[in-house]
């Protein structure tokens, strides 16, 4: 068997890719609701913002790392952008507010696991409860409520027949797509998550690609944190709790490997749709929400191990 | 003049691992740095290649002082180096790990990366492909692509550390191709190993480390191989192994028609008690294989594996341990030493039934098997207590061979036990072989450094593409084992199939 550069797209990438279409398929034949537009859009705007941390999440996790605080930074850059809106800002100086305030979260986040030398997996479990906690005071506990309509359009609006979200998950998704397999930062996070004292030694600056990763990866999660604001038509400072969870779950699901050095964009996207689908299809057949937690805990077992079970045998 | 060290310290911590270390390299010269395990070698030259920061002495680059802070620093002067311990992305291709690091511009062109590998291999004639996954190759392909990365960097000073303890006998011999034709083309070689049998063909200038000191330093041509030891060990020690004869008693490991997929295909060998068989032939040959196939690691498709006449199924290392067999792999970072824990626990990890009663260890009783150990193969270390992973590569290795011995067995599988290993304790690793052997022991011993072989084995079995090709009783010659050993068809896959299981 010829050993395939990573990255690429082959045959490894299909199984993954074969459960969505087989559960597409399920679900259309199981449920009339299913194949509508009205459940299709839904679905893709319930996915996007796990979808669009999740991309942020792939990156991490190439490169070595982990983000456990994505939740909370989630909720903190919708806040900070919405207060920026009530502020009277235009929606688009809203929306930037939000990006930075995610990318400031990861960039502290790769400052302290490079500097400080700390596992990444418990810094983020000490910046979810900062950053969760910062959000509760700035807002006081209180939900941000006086944004102008229009800015709905964001996560709710249609664009060329299909939602809006999904041109802004389109082009994040090029984009991480392009920056992983054809730059060196991509490159370099591949290394860094494959053998860091290698890159060390190759004389790659591995804190500068790191903490660049975990800054992406914050900006990801801030524009995701305005969508989720702009479906809620709300700031909410609890957002997004337990989403870290799911972002992690696309991830692993798509083929990314928590001991780093491997993941794909397409990956990740299959793995989010494969979740969002698999809750959406729930409850269109009215499967008890406390049974969907646990199927869910079950297809990322099964992923993980039906991927393992295939690098071993290559 | 390139390169001039002249009095270099370095500590770590409460250990001196270099007092006085001087060396000076000339262009166009291949500088031979040898001393025993521990010496402080690799030190020094991680000193050289920014890698550690020396605390005292002089460093003259070209007749300027310099100091590095960074690999990059030593690189960017035109220093490279071919590091003891792998160090490449696995998940990354052959093509990447070449020129990691070294991207010109933000955009990486893959197809071009893979083209201007492809041709660097070309020219050299290397069993890779720019496309391979690193994390695919044996430790020799591995190796080989260290050394395109050094020498793509167009360095004028070129490092090698043991760049051949994990390559065959052709393998080497292109290494050695390659470094002629840089010295040719002028540039500075420092080579260190510890294959003595190596040296002549290729080095111009000696220089000897002993205890993190200079003893000696001279041309090649002026010293004889027994002054080279007794300079590396201190002592007088004869570069020839000697076997006790024991009379071979009853068969104690029998091997009928084992066939492993892939590779191994009908296997059938015997040996007896008291016996050390050899285990000859190329890299990828399928050695490692049949150890690891014998030691219950891959699963066997057909065939029988028999202990004292008894069939056993042995489908884990557990069953093949339960059963007396012992293996000492090769791989020590990754199969062999848990590199966090103390040199204590990793001599006892293997045997811990035998210090503790009703479950709990009796720790006084596991220091002593360490203590024992560290005497007995000469473990250069601070004391039981350091960390495995500190310690020198050949110190590691001897570690991994004390966690086996100390558990003791009736069938020893020995691949390629002196790896890495100096001299001294090569004698020493041979003197238990033979104690073992004395005492009953049935040993099969893989090893690609065919001098020792011959000295060591009672008789020689020789592999070629997974199968046996033949045997040859004590007293054949280097030719006779090449003969059996070659295979003409120089096919890339060589350098693939050692990691394929
Ligand atoms: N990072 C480290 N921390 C502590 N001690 C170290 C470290 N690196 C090396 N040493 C110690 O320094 C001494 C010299 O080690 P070095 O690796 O230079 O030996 P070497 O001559 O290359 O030996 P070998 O032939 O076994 O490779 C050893 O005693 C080793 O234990
Ligand atoms: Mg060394």
């Amino acid at each position: 068997m010829k050993p395939k550069l990573p990255g690429g797209l082959n045959l490894q990438r299909l199984l993954p890719f074969a459960s969505l279409i087989v559960l597409f398929a399920g679900l259309s034949i199981a449920t009339p609701n299913f194949l509508t537009e009205t459940n299709l859009s839904s679905v893709i705007r319930q996915t996007a913002v796990i979808n669009i941390m999740a991309l942020g999440m792939t990156m991490i996790i190439i490169a070595g790392g982990i983000d456990l605080s994505v939740g909370s930074i989630l909720a903190f850059g919708g806040l900070m952008g919405t207060m920026a809106l009530e502020k009277g800002q235009p929606i688009v100086v809203g929306v930037a507010v939000g990006i930075v305030a995610g990318m400031f979260w990861g960039f502290i986040n790769g400052l302290l696991t490079t500097r400080l030398k700390i596992n990444p997996f418990i810094v983020t479990l000490g910046t979810l409860g900062i950053v969760r906690g910062i959000t509760l005071i700035v807002s006081n506990g209180l939900p941000v409520h006086n944004i102008p309509q229009s800015f709905s359009y964001l996560g709710e609006g249609i664009l060329g027949g299909v939602p809006f979200v999904l041109w802004i998950l389109l082009v994040c998704a090029g984009a991480v797509h392009v920056l992983l397999e054809h730059t060196k930062l991509g490159r370099y996070a591949f290394a860094i998550g494959s053998n860091p004292d290698a890159a060390y030694y190759a004389g790659i600056p591995v804190a500068f690609h790191t903490i660049s990763v975990y800054a992406i990866g914050g900006a990801l999660t801030g524009l995701a944190g305005m969508i989720e604001a702009s479906r809620l038509m709300t700031g909410q400072p609890t957002a997004g709790q337990g989403y870290e969870l799911q972002a992690i779950a696309a991830v692993v699901i798509g083929g990314g490997s928590l001991r780093g050095g491997e993941g794909t964009v397409v990956g990740t996207l299959i793995g989010a749709f494969i979740m969002g689908l698999l809750s959406n299809g729930s409850d269109l057949l009215g499967i008890s929400p406390y049974l969907q937690q646990a199927i869910i805990g079950a297809v990322i077992i099964l992923a993980v191990t039906v991927d393992e079970l295939r690098k071993r045998r290559t | 003049m390139l390169l001039r060290l002249k009095g270099i310290e370095k500590r770590f911590g409460g250990l001196t691992a270099l007092r006085n270390g001087n060396l000076t390299v000339n262009a166009g010269e291949v500088h031979l740095l040898m001393g025993e395990n521990g010496a402080g070698k690799s030190t020094l030259m991680k000193i050289v290649a920014g890698l550690l920061q020396p605390d005292g002495g002089t460093f003259e680059w070209k007749g300027q002082p310099v100091a590095f802070s960074r690999p990059a620093d030593a690189a960017a002067l035109g220093i490279a180096m071919v590091h003891q311990e792998s160090l490449l992305a696995p998940h990354l291709s052959v093509a990447e790990n070449i020129f990691l690091g070294r991207e010109q511009s933000f955009w990486v062109k893959r197809r071009e990366v893979v083209a201007r590998a492809a041709k660097l291999i070309e020219e050299h004639r290397f069993p890779l492909n720019a496309e391979w996954r690193v994390d695919r190759l044996s430790p020799a392909g591995k190796q080989l692509v260290e050394i395109c990365r050094a020498i793509s960097q167009g360095s004028s000073l070129l490092i090698f550390d043991e760049p051949t303890s994990s390559l065959s006998d052709a393998e080497t011999a292109e290494v050695f191709k390659i470094v002629r034709t840089l010295k040719a083309r002028g540039m500075g070689v420092i080579y260190i190993t510890h294959r003595l049998d190596e040296l002549r063909s290729v080095g111009d200038q000696v220089t000897v480390l002993r205890d993190g000191a200079t003893v000696h330093t001279s041309p090649m041509a002026e010293l004889t191989t027994d002054q080279l030891i007794r300079h590396m060990v201190g002592r007088e020690l004869s570069a020839l192994y000697a076997r006790t004869p024991v009379a071979p008693g009853e068969v104690v490991l029998s091997i009928d028609q084992l066939c492993v997929p892939p590779l191994l295909k009908k296997i059938s060998l015997n040996v007896r008690a008291g016996e050390i068989v050899g285990l000859a032939g190329l890299v990828g040959a399928g050695r490692t294989e049949l150890c690891r196939a014998i030691f219950g690691v891959d699963r066997c498709a057909s065939g029988r594996i028999l202990i004292n006449g008894k069939e056993q199924r042995l489908r884990s290392p557990q069953d093949a341990a339960a059963a007396g067999i012992a293996l000492i792999p090769e791989d020590r970072q990754r199969t062999g030493l848990a590199t966090a824990r103390p040199i204590g626990e990793n001599t006892n990890l293997a045997s811990l039934d035998k210090v503790s009663r009703y479950g709990l260890v009796d720790q006084a009783a596991a220091d002593r098997v360490t203590t024992d150990f560290i005497a007995r193969l000469r473990i250069r270390a601070e004391s039981p207590q350091q960390r495995a992973g500190r310690l020198s590569g050949g110190n590691q290795q001897k570690v991994v061979i004390a966690k086996w011995l100390a558990r003791g067995a009736r069938v020893f599988l020995f691949d390629e036990p002196t790896r890495g290993i100096d001299v001294g304790a090569k004698a020493e690793v041979f003197e238990v072989m033979d104690e073992l052997a004395r005492q009953g022991a049935a040993i099969l011993m893989v090893s690609s450094e065919l001098p020792e072989l011959l000295q060591i084995a009672d008789r020689i079995l020789v592999m070629r593409a997974g199968v046996l090709t033949g045997e040859l009783a004590r007293g054949a010659t280097q030719e006779q084992v090449m003969r059996l050993a070659a295979f003409h068809d120089a096919r890339p896959e060589a350098a693939q199939a050692g990691s394929a299981a």
